[in-house]
This record gives structure tokens, sequence and C-alpha cells, in this order.
């Protein structure tokens, strides 16, 4: 077994390349699932992934092992970076609106139902935020319900109630996937 | 556990029981037991929506990302920075830098004509010879 996060966390502090690399590894990967997910767009989510690991070296040498977990911290960062870029996309948008969003399926859109994960990240961006967000952590990013509760800061009922709700809205949007 | 329970824990958390909170999946099983065909409709239900879920993979990451990452990332000093810069010599050698940014500053905004004042100035830092050496160049 390896070193703990903590661990990692303390030598990455003293300035340990090794450990550093470590971090990257074993972090990263799922940095990445979190923003792309999250963004739907591999180069913010590569931004975001750069952004969080600034904080992360940043904070390596006040980090204060028990006090909360390492992975819902970066959980916890990674998704304020997602949501500042969330916001100013949409403050964009207000300024100047998109000739065409409409990324939903039609009759002349044969081609694009078969390309599933277009259409599943489509469907997921559409979500409200905050349901997007719950399906994240919980479906992809496989945290238990009390930690993605605690990364969002609100009941394990509250989360549920996010994810039936987004849930039912994917199913409704990709319907006629599962019946191609 | 009620069949409605059931229900609403397979459209939270998808058609894996075993991806379900650990205190519910004792109940959920005793469920299944005993209504396994309700049970098995349902769960293949939100199994539908997750394999629909797992066909989105983010692109592949950038192959110089975790380098331009690592760029960042803290570094110990070498040895022999604690050695040479010991408490206040560090101090010096920022004021020997300092000065060295301010003669630099100085020669670039220097005119062909350096007034007097200047030249003082100069002198005072960078000694005789290679003042004149900079004035020839100049002129």
């Amino acid at each position: 077994m390896g070193d703990s996060d903590e661990e990692l966390l303390s030598r990455v502090a003293s300035g340990d390349p090794a450990a550093a690399r470590a971090v990257v590894g074993r972090k990263l990967p799922r940095l990445l699932s979190l923003a792309g997910r999250m963004l739907g767009d591999a180069q913010e989510a590569e931004d975001v992934a750069q952004e969080a690991f600034l904080r992360v070296w940043k904070q390596a040498p006040k980090w204060r092992p028990g006090e909360a977990r390492f992975d819902t911290w970066l959980h916890r960062v990674a998704l304020n970076l997602c949501y500042d870029r969330l916001r100013r996309r949409r403050e964009l948008a207000y300024a100047e609106p998109p000739e065409q969003a409409d990324e939903g399926p039609g009759p002349d859109r044969g081609l694009q139902a078969l390309d599933a994960a277009r259409r599943v990240n489509a469907a997921l961006q559409a979500l409200p935020d905050r349901q997007r967000e719950a399906i994240v952590l919980c479906h992809y990013q496989e945290l238990g319900n009390i930690e993605a509760a605690a990364v969002m800061g609100v009941s394990v009922e509250a989360l549920e109630s996010l994810l039936g709700r987004g849930r039912r809205a994917l199913r409704a949007a990709l319907i006629d996937l599962k019946e191609a | 556990m009620t069949p409605e329970r059931f229900e609403t824990l397979a459209e939270a958390y998808g058609g894996d029981v075993t991806r379900w909170p650990a205190a519910a999946r004792e109940a959920a099983a005793a469920l299944m037991a005993e209504k396994p065909a309700w049970a098995g409709e349902v769960l293949a239900r939100a199994d539908d929506l997750d394999v629909l879920l797992d066909a989105f993979v983010p692109p592949q990451a950038s192959a110089d990302l975790a380098g331009r990452i690592l760029v960042g990332a803290p570094r110990s000093r070498p040895r022999w920075a604690g050695w040479l810069i010991p408490g206040g010599m560090g101090a010096g050698l920022a004021a020997a830098c300092a000065a060295g940014v301010l003669v630099g500053a100085q020669l670039h905004g220097a005119s062909s004509q350096p007034s007097a004042s200047d030249a003082d100035a100069l002198v005072a830092v960078v000694g005789d010879d290679d003042l004149g050496l900079y004035l020839d160049e100049e002129a």
C-alpha cells in the first residue's frame, strides 16, 4: 500500500518532487473527470485541474491531517473553480446570446443520436448545476452519499432528491438513445 | 424497507446495489429476495441509465498537462542555499541585487549625453573604467 494523501502532502510541502509527481498521478485523472463532466469542455477541464493543483501546492505546507479528507477538500476546490467558469459563461451568454443553443434530439439529428457520448454530455450540461454536481460526484466520481453530501454542503436527503431529479431528467432527455 | 424507498434509492444511486448507502443494502437485499421480479425491473430501469451515463468519457488530457502542473510544485532549497544565505546575508544579497537593477535602469534610460549627476551616480557604483567604456560606446 502506498503513502496516504496526508503523508504525500507533507512530503510535497518539504519540496519532494517524487511526492509531487505521486499526488499528480493519483489525483489528476479524478480532477479531469470531475471538471470534464461539470463543464463538458476538455480544455476548460485542464485549466481547472491546473488551477486546483496550484492551490494544492499552496495548501500543502498548511495541511493539518485529520481536519478534513484531502480528497473531499480537493473536490470542493475543483467544483468552486468549475462554478466560477459556469458563472462567467452565463454572464457571457447574457451579454452575447449564442446563435444556436439547441442541443436536443430532433427529426434531422439521426446521426447525432448515434453519438451517445456527445448526447450524454449535452444532457448533463443541460441539467441544473446542483443536479449535475450530485450525479457527477455519486455516479462518476463514485463518492459515498455522506462524502458527496459533505462536498456539496447539503444533507443526504437533499443529495438523494437532487440525484433523483437529475436522473429522471437525464432519462427523459436520452430516452431515444435507449430505444435506438 | 418499503418498495417506495427501494425505488427512491434506485432512482438516486442507480441499478448497482453495491453503490447504494451501506446502511440500506441489507434491507434492500431482503426486499429483493421477497419480490425478485419487481426488484429486478426497478434495478434494470436504473441500470439502463447507468450504462448510458458511462458512454460519456471525457477526452484524454494533453500529454504535457502533468508536466505543466508539476512546474508549480514546491521545491526544496538546495543545501548550499542555506549555507550561502544565512539570515542577514540574504538581505545584503537582496540589497546588492536591487542596486544592480537600479544601475541597469539608469544605464538603459540614459541619453547619449548623460548629465553630470547621472555620471557621478554611475561612477560611484560601477567605477571609472567601466563608466568610461560605457560613455565611449554611447558617444
